[in-house]
């Protein structure tokens, strides 16, 4: 027990690359799935039946199934299909996924929980149709949505771990390397979890304060 | 009712035979009402009477069932297809302020006044700053206009959107309910820059549960119960003596409170 | 056929797992509502703290940290164990939110009536907030709870022989990747769909309920 601070001390250290392939996972994951989510957005209750049916498949599977298999999915089943992709890029693509499917459905509750009367509003003063989307519908609705995309981004950050299970050099993966050559499995593992939480954690709080703040005028 | 206004006088509103129903609940039925130009037209009765769907109806935030709306020489019949042009040429002849005010939160006082006159009158934005500050200032609110609306009172917000409502130059102001979301005394300072309005010759609808502002202010009192208009005249001349009876039983439920 | 059977094998520890971690998440979910309500200043520190940390690690790394990293002498946790102890954790963590949440939205007034009636403190949780504040809570428990069931297949990671260890294995046997993993992921969507039903349900007859 005596040894598990300096363990620890001497681990981290030598994760940090690891987690900086995590944090760019989560980021490219929110750069390519935010636009899906938008998109689905809209499209689970599109006109368009092709484009509805489309959307509600992916939010629904995105959403209904678990991270780990759409990660196992992408990485074990596209070869099947004579589509082979870098872990990385494979993990990327079952993240994407996974991002769309959720935002897709926070970014309509948002856009859902624009009050009445600032519809009204626009309305009566001969808003175009357009008009009220771009000016009041969309950043309206993304203001309210902002907490929970944060707090969506959290939880993405921490399913990026999953991505170790197919072979994606991020945190966990070298923590877990570290341990098995070492046998040091705690003090690795620890100090792993010491680094997601650094980022979770003030991820976290920051979310709650901008709702709070958001709040304030709403 | 236009028999009481003269007939030279150029009517800004005028509803024919309106009628809704929400499934088996109607709420008008054939209702008919004249606005002449520069009048102050406030609309009493009971709650649930149909006086916030009349004015709802004229720049058809609701529409009705059938029945007929000019504004301005702008006329939508329900029955027919309503050209979205139409829609928006109707709505920019008729400002509306609403009970709770509706603002848009997530813009600054001045861009909710400023946007509107950007987008639907196409002005530049350093145009409508201009004829925003203006009301603003007129309005004795100069030194908001860079707040955000949930940062003002509710008398305050209400005249900001009065000012957003004006920015875009209306025929005619539809009012609904505007202070019954006010503390009495703050309805007081809006109730004050409907008065100016008024003097300056504004056309304006007033729905309203202002006893005080119907008789002294407004010079066209309609009286509603139940979907229809029951009395509808000289706002003095009703109050001292209405005809009918429904009108007699709520003014002395209003006034005997 | 033979592909779905493989993966059904798995099903039972799915659903062993998601079901204990629930009860062990809503077992220590009451004392950590209670810290968080305490008016000890170091209380509350503390038990804002524990859940933080419970919810800033992932799962994966808890159910590691456990697995690996905890003995007892010379006692190593079973998989099992380490999987529903892990995840049990962090759903406390979870649902302590949910019911803090919950019972902060009944209404002041309702303590006040309760005092005023002369409740005593536990009449007062147990007939008059408790019953307001579970019903606020069910849909966001049972969301919780259909997350913890996606959140189970994580258990496959330390070698826990529910729905997504059997489709690896069977993936790797087979080659036959995609089409094992879109099953798995069917059956996910198929298990999770009764609870978002029976969620809907009770939300609605809560509110119907609140509005007569």
């Amino acid at each position: 027990m005596n040894a598990l601070l300096p363990d620890i001390a001497t681990i981290l250290p030598t994760l940090l690359g690891g987690l900086q392939i995590s944090l760019t996972l989560t980021f490219f994951s929110l750069l390519f799935g935010l636009p899906f989510g938008m998109l689905f957005s809209f499209g689970v209750t599109a006109d368009n039946k092709i484009f509805r049916y489309i959307s509600v498949f992916f939010v629904e599977v995105g959403r209904g199934a678990p991270a780990l298999v759409l990660l196992q999915l992408m990485y074990y089943g596209l070869p099947n299909v004579q589509i082979t992709l870098t872990s990385l890029v494979s993990a990327c693509l079952a993240l994407v996924w996974t991002t769309a499917a959720y935002t897709a459905e926070l970014i309509r509750g948002g856009i859902q929980s624009v009050p009445h009367g600032e519809i009204e509003g626009s309305d009566a003063l001969g808003m175009s149709v357009r008009d009220r989307l771009r000016f009041i519908v969309i950043p309206q609705g993304m203001r309210i949505a902002l907490p929970s995309l944060m707090g969506f981004a959290v939880l993405l950050f921490q399913a990026t771990s999953l991505a170790y299970t197919v072979a994606v050099p991020e945190l966990m993966s070298q923590a877990y390397s570290t341990g098995s050559s070492t046998f040091k499995y705690l003090p690795a593992f620890i100090a792993a979890g010491l680094l997601y939480a650094a980022i979770s954690i003030p991820a976290t709080w920051l979310s709650v304060l901008t709702e709070k703040r958001l709040s304030r005028h709403l | 009712m236009s028999h009481t206004a003269p007939t030279k006088i150029r009517n800004v509103v005028q509803v024919r035979n309106l009628a809704k129903a929400y499934g088996d609940n109607v709420v008008l039925r054939d209702v008919s009402l004249s606005v002449p130009e520069g009048s102050v037209t406030a609309m009493i009765g009971p709650s649930g009477a149909g006086k916030s769907t009349v004015l709802r109806c004229m720049n058809l935030l609701e529409k009705p069932d059938s029945g007929e709306i000019e504004i301005d020489g702008h006329v939508i019949n329900a029955r027919k297809k309503i050209s979205p042009k139409n829609l928006a040429a109707l709505r920019r002849s008729a400002g509306m302020v609403f009970q709770h005010f509706n603002l848009f939160p997530h813009m600054t006082v001045l861009r909710n006044i400023s946007l509107p006159q950007e987008r639907i009158l196409g002005r530049s934005r350093d145009e409508a700053n201009t004829k925003t500050m203006e009301l603003l200032t007129r309005m004795g609110l100069g030194d908001k206009a860079d707040h955000y609306p949930a940062r003002c009172s509710g008398g305050q917000q209400q005249r900001i959107a009065i000012a957003r409502a004006l920015a875009l130059g209306p025929r005619v102001m539809l009012f609904d309910e505007p202070t019954s979301a006010l503390d009495p005394e703050v309805g007081v300072e809006v109730l004050e820059v409907m008065k100016e309005l008024a003097s300056e010759g504004m056309t304006m609808v007033v729905v309203t549960h202002e006893m005080g502002f119907a008789a002294n202010v407004s010079n066209e009192l309609v009286v509603m119960a139940d979907g229809c208009i029951i009395e509808s005249g000289d706002p003095r001349q009703i109050m001292s003596d209405p005809q009918h009876e429904r009108t007699r039983r709520f003014l002395r439920a209003v006034l005997e409170r | 056929m033979q592909m779905l059977q493989a993966i059904a094998v798995g099903l039972p520890l799915t659903i062993l797992v998601t079901i204990l971690a629930l009860a062990i998440g809503t077992v220590l979910a009451i004392p950590l509502v209670a810290g968080l309500r305490s008016g000890n200043r170091l209380v509350w520190l503390l038990t804002r703290g524990t859940i933080d940390l419970l919810r800033g690690i992932p799962p994966v790394v808890w159910l590691f940290i456990l697995y690996y990293g905890v003995s007892i002498g010379a006692l190593r946790m079973s998989a099992l164990q380490a999987a529903v102890i892990g995840l049990g954790l962090v759903a406390a963590a979870y649902l302590a939110e949910i019911f803090r949440g919950a019972i902060g939205s009944v209404h002041q007034g309702q303590w006040e009536a309760s005092s005023a009636l002369g409740f005593r403190t536990g009449t007062a949780w147990g007939r008059v907030i408790g019953p307001q504040a579970w019903r606020t809570a069910i849909p966001a428990y049972t969301t919780y709870g259909i997350g913890l069931l996606k959140d189970s297949s994580i258990a496959s990671t330390i070698g826990v022989a529910e729905i997504v260890f059997m489709s690896n294995q069977y993936a790797r046997q087979s080659g036959e990747g995609i089409l094992v993993f879109f099953i798995a992921a069917g059956i996910y969507i198929l298990l999770s769909m009764p609870l978002g039903m029976l969620s809907r349900h009770l939300d609605t007859k809560m509110r119907k309920a609140v509005a007569r």
